[in-house]
């Protein structure tokens, strides 16, 4: 809110710090302070009213009470005017109000003889100079007195209330009012109304109704200082969308002993706007607030501060701040004024003190406590350990947006009904929460080739959700894009990635099967059936890699050459495991032989090596395919396979001889099959 | 006995150092004649079986032979030796080969660093779902319903029912109140969600640090301690910090936590707008109703809670200007870090 430093000047007798000073003050005891900007011979303070203080401070009354208590001088009262009624005149108004729940205070005078005309120079200027457009006197009064005390008030024309009857109630659903910006807001069971005798005259607490609006004619209004129900101006407010200073005001609470000192300031200032004969007064207040009345150990002030306050420095302190303090042993009792409904506990005068006293006042120490060690987070372990060996092996880690929209959606063949959808997405394309992490790494593809990149490499570690239960769950996947794939050379690439992974993390019995099963997470629609694997750990399914297909790909503008893995990294981080064993190196020499075998174009490698390990047995140690090619020079729908074998013993040096036995052994046994010929 | 023509001996070792091409034919000729079985070698040996005349004679000769084919070894190796340049010549100052490394992202290496300093002095890590009720968002944590209050948090809403993005991760603190019982020591770093317009401070997105810690005598005093080291270690140099008086729901009292310039130091510069101090988080001492929600008697229990922005305390200790940055999956941002 912005206030004007001349008019908070004048409710003090003594000069005040200067603004920029005064500015410093209130950010570091009350708020914080945006700007100080001249204006003429004026400055303007924009202060940034703590929500839970606009109750109390969204006035000049109220920041010159919280400036007083900071610089320990007290403000000047406000000049008030009783509300004496002059008998005779016009018939009163019948006022009744329906739901004193809903509006626990309703007070109006009803003012005879007024006359409407331009406001004086000084109340021009005032509410000119924090930004409020000078309209004519009454209605500049009653902006006055809003600014000037935090009451809202409201002028209604008396002569446009049909029947002298106002009726102040809940709204039905389907009732439609027009308020003065000549908005019609067809309004809901939640709105409070007023009614004359035909019509709905004033959307309460919101903005007056157009019927009944103060024009130049006006003689007689009923000048209105009514306090309702937070919750009931808030939701209307924002339902309609119809926000204004007074709803602002009144959805964080009014003090509802405040309608009276307002009506008798207002009237006091009439008196210097032209006047006019106060004909009725009504203040229906079934139910009065009394002030509260708090505890406090004093010992609790140091104890939650850390820092000693004498106990005449706390009492100061809050009675500065117009708390009144009673002193019973080790105990204050404060009893609260009824302006501050945000004081409602304990703490909340610990606060209070703690401010004003200064926070810079308080020397940090650390805290005195027993050891307890840390518990470990198993989840960030693996994490940590799955991004390092990912960064090892040459990747960059991406965080992408937990949403997606209807584009990625339908390539990945979802549903909408499927998709957790969000209900005001910040843009089209990020409707949906992700149910997977690929698109938008494929997105991450598209964009840094864009860039030049040629060879990508990137994996995130980040949560999908499924709409089943609203679960989330951890996804890591990844992938590599290179503008060459000979020999399909991407796919290996990728295996490679994710063997030293799951290697790393210790996941034991890894396989890769053929695609077939219908996976459960990953849509089973974006593999390129012939080249993508099921990555198993024993009979579980722990994710897949392989191939896009070309339709998603297309759609998504991605291209060719893409290898992506996707892997279930709670089910990961289950089968992970530290435990690993060193196994003693041998101390007698290995030996080396290749072997090439020419096998038709549909057989697997792992059958072949199957074949070599057990014709092998426990002296051949390692087996390593080196290189696998078909085409030219090769007879058609045959590739040829080489491997490194690897034949060492743990007991002995294998002699030459011993090695050739076996290694003709294992000849033998992979040309059990016919179609398949060793070339070496 | 074996006669030696140290004559013939001098002209074959003139041929083969003549033949030799390279350093590695240098030192076949060397041993040659100095291995064990070399020829200078065994002359050596055969002069033990001398005569006392012929071994003076002899042992004179083979010594000037030593002396002669020792020097043209030498003579030959400072040639092949020398530098020529264009032949086995490189250039020192052409650059090294380039690796293609991995990277972090810069947000998980700020996340580690940060827990690590946290775990340090003595809290453990625990985590939280990003969906969330409103229950855990804002009730639990004295954020009533209807309240102007929940405005400050602009919240994404699923579409059916009435879960939300967490807005924050303080509600981790009160799924982990609901199972533990003070003394509590806890931080909770995870992405969070706010519903508003993006530009280069702010995104729909962002990472949050919560911490949390209750004890007997938990107080002011000892949160500032607590968190000027978490500040002081993580840039690298000592970092003042300071109190304003803020307002969250669930703390009371609340702060707005500034710290001072890493730029100037606190004399005051551009970065922060000539104050001297940044303005870095919020934080406060645990609202009683907080306890409550959790079961936790307020009576006697007290403590600070407070909430870091990752993101920006990346984008300061690395001067990154846009937090969108982060989520962009650009390489040539992602490849400096």
């Amino acid at each position: 809110m912005k206030f004007s430093y001349n008019w908070l000047q004048s409710f003090f007798k003594e000069k005040l710090p200067k603004p920029e000073k005064l500015a410093d003050i209130l950010t570091m005891h009350s708020f914080e302070v945006e700007s100080v900007v001249k204006k003429g011979n004026d400055f303007i303070l924009d202060i940034d009213i703590l929500p839970n203080r606009s109750q109390d401070c969204f006035s000049y009354q109220g920041l010159a009470r919280e400036v007083g208590a900071l610089l320990n001088k007290k403000p000047k009262k406000l000049e008030q005017e009783k509300l004496l009624v002059e008998k005779g005149g016009l018939e009163p108004v019948k006022i009744e109000v329906r739901s004193s729940s809903i509006i626990p205070r309703y007070t109006a005078i009803l003012i005879e003889g007024i006359k409407i005309k331009k406001s004086p120079d000084w109340l021009k200027n005032n509410l000119e100079a924090v930004g409020i457009r000078s309209i004519n006197n009454i209605v500049d009064l009653t902006n006055w007195i809003m600014l000037e005390t935090g009451q809202p008030l409201h002028a209604f024309d008396y002569d446009k209330i049909f029947g002298k009857k106002m009726v102040v109630r809940m709204a039905r659903a389907g009732e439609r009012v027009i308020t003065l910006d000549e908005k019609t807001h067809k309004l809901d069971d939640g709105a409070i109304i007023i009614e004359d005798q035909e019509r709905l005259i004033d959307l309460a607490g919101i903005m007056g109704g157009k019927v009944s609006e103060v024009t130049n004619e006006t003689k007689s209004i009923i000048l209105q200082a009514a306090n309702f129900d937070r919750r009931s101006i808030y939701i209307t407010a924002k339902k309609l969308n119809q926000k204004t200073q007074a709803s602002d005001i009144y959805s964080q609470g009014v003090d509802p002993n405040l309608t009276k000192p307002a009506l008798e300031r207002a009237y006091f200032l009439l008196n210097k706007l032209g006047g006019g004969k106060i004909r009725q007064v009504v203040d229906i207040y079934p139910k009065k607030i009394k002030s509260r009345k708090i505890k406090i150990n004093i010992g609790y002030f140091s104890s939650l501060l850390g820092r000693e306050i004498p106990v005449k420095r706390i009492t100061d302190i809050l009675e500065s701040l117009e708390f009144k303090v009673k002193q019973i042993k080790s105990d204050l009792i404060v009893e609260i004024p009824t302006f501050r409904a945000d004081i409602n506990l304990g703490e909340d005068l610990v606060e209070e003190v703690g401010r004003v006293y200064g926070y810079e006042a308080i020397k940090p120490f650390f805290p005195v406590s027993s050891l307890i060690p840390p518990k470990r987070n198993i989840n960030l372990f693996w994490e940590n350990k799955a991004k390092d060996a990912l960064k090892e092996a040459g990747f960059n880690e991406v965080y992408n947006y937990s949403f997606f929209g209807d584009k990625e959606a339908e390539s990945f063949g979802y549903n909408p009904q499927e998709l957790i959808e969000i209900k005001n997405p910040a843009n089209i394309e990020q409707k949906y929460l992700r149910a997977t992490l690929i698109p938008n790494l494929l997105k991450n593809v598209q964009k840094n080739q864009d860039l030049n990149f040629k060879e990508i490499s990137i994996f995130e570690l980040g949560k999908i959700f499924i709409k089943k239960g609203l679960a989330e769950k951890r996804m890591l996947s990844g992938l590599v894009s290179t503008i060459q794939n000979k020999k399909n050379e991407g796919f290996y690439e990728v295996k490679g990635v994710v063997e030293t992974l799951l290697n790393k993390l210790g996941v034991a019995d890894v396989w890769y099967d053929e695609f077939k099963a219908t996976p459960e997470d990953t849509k089973n629609t974006i593999w390129n059936r012939k080249k993508c694997a099921e990555i198993k750990s024993s009979q579980e399914e722990i994710g897949f890699l392989g191939e896009i297909t070309q339709t998603i790909r297309k759609k998504l503008e991605v291209p060719e050459n893409v290898f992506v893995f996707d892997l279930d990294f709670e089910k990961l981080s289950k089968l992970a495991s530290e435990e690993q064993e060193y196994r003693p190196i041998s101390q007698y020499p290995s030996a080396i032989r290749d072997l090439a075998i020419l096998v038709p174009q549909n057989v697997k490698v792992d059958d072949v090596l199957n074949i070599m390990e057990q014709a092998g047995g426990k002296l051949v140690i390692d087996i390593d395919l080196f290189d696998m090619y078909e085409g030219e020079n090769l007879p058609d729908g045959k590739k040829n396979l080489a491997f490194h074998i690897i034949y060492q013993a743990e007991d002995r040096t294998l002699k030459s001889n011993e090695i050739n036995k076996l290694h003709q052994k294992i000849v033998k046994a992979l040309e059990k099959n016919p179609e398949w010929e060793v070339r070496c | 006995m074996l006669k030696i023509d140290l004559k013939k001996l001098k002209i074959e070792a003139q041929k083969s150092l003549k033949s030799a091409k390279n350093l590695k034919d240098l030192d076949g000729v060397f041993r040659s004649y100095f291995g064990k079985k070399g020829e200078i070698t065994q002359a050596f040996n055969l002069i033990k079986d001398m005569s006392k005349e012929v071994r003076a004679k002899f042992g004179k000769d083979l010594n000037n032979l030593k002396r002669f084919i020792e020097k043209s070894i030498e003579g030959k190796k400072a040639i092949f030796t020398k530098v020529v340049p264009g032949k086995e010549w490189l250039d020192v100052t052409a650059p090294g080969k380039k690796l293609s490394l991995g990277h972090l992202h810069p947000l998980t290496v700020t996340i580690r660093k940060a827990i690590e300093i946290f775990q340090e002095m003595g809290f453990t890590v625990v985590e939280g779902p990003e969906i969330e009720n409103e229950f855990y968002n804002f009730d639990a944590l004295n954020v009533p319903p209807d309240h102007p209050a929940r405005d400050l948090w602009d919240t994404f809403w699923l579409k059916d029912g009435k879960m939300l993005l967490r807005t924050h991760t303080s509600p981790v603190q009160i799924h982990y109140m609901e199972k533990n019982n003070p003394p509590l020591r806890i931080i909770a770093p995870g992405r969070v969600f706010r519903y508003e317009a993006t530009d280069a401070s702010h995104d729909v997105q962002f990472y949050h640090l919560e911490g949390l810690m209750v004890g007997k005598t938990i107080s002011v005093a000892n949160f500032i301690a607590i968190i000027q080291e978490f500040f002081s270690r993580f840039f690298g140099k000592e970092v003042k910090v300071r109190l304003r008086p803020s307002y969250f729901p669930f703390v009371e009292p609340g702060f707005e936590v500034d710290m001072s310039c890493l730029t100037c130091g606190g004399l005051g510069c551009s970065v922060c707008k000539k104050t001297g101090w940044l303005e870095i988080m919020g934080a406060g001492m645990v609202h009683p109703n907080v306890y409550n929600a959790c079961a936790i008697n307020s009576k006697e229990w007290q403590g600070f809670a407070f909430g870091i922005g990752l993101d920006r305390l990346a984008m300061m200790k690395y001067k990154i200007n846009d937090i969108r940055l982060f989520y962009s999956g650009d390489l040539r941002f992602l490849e400096q870090f």
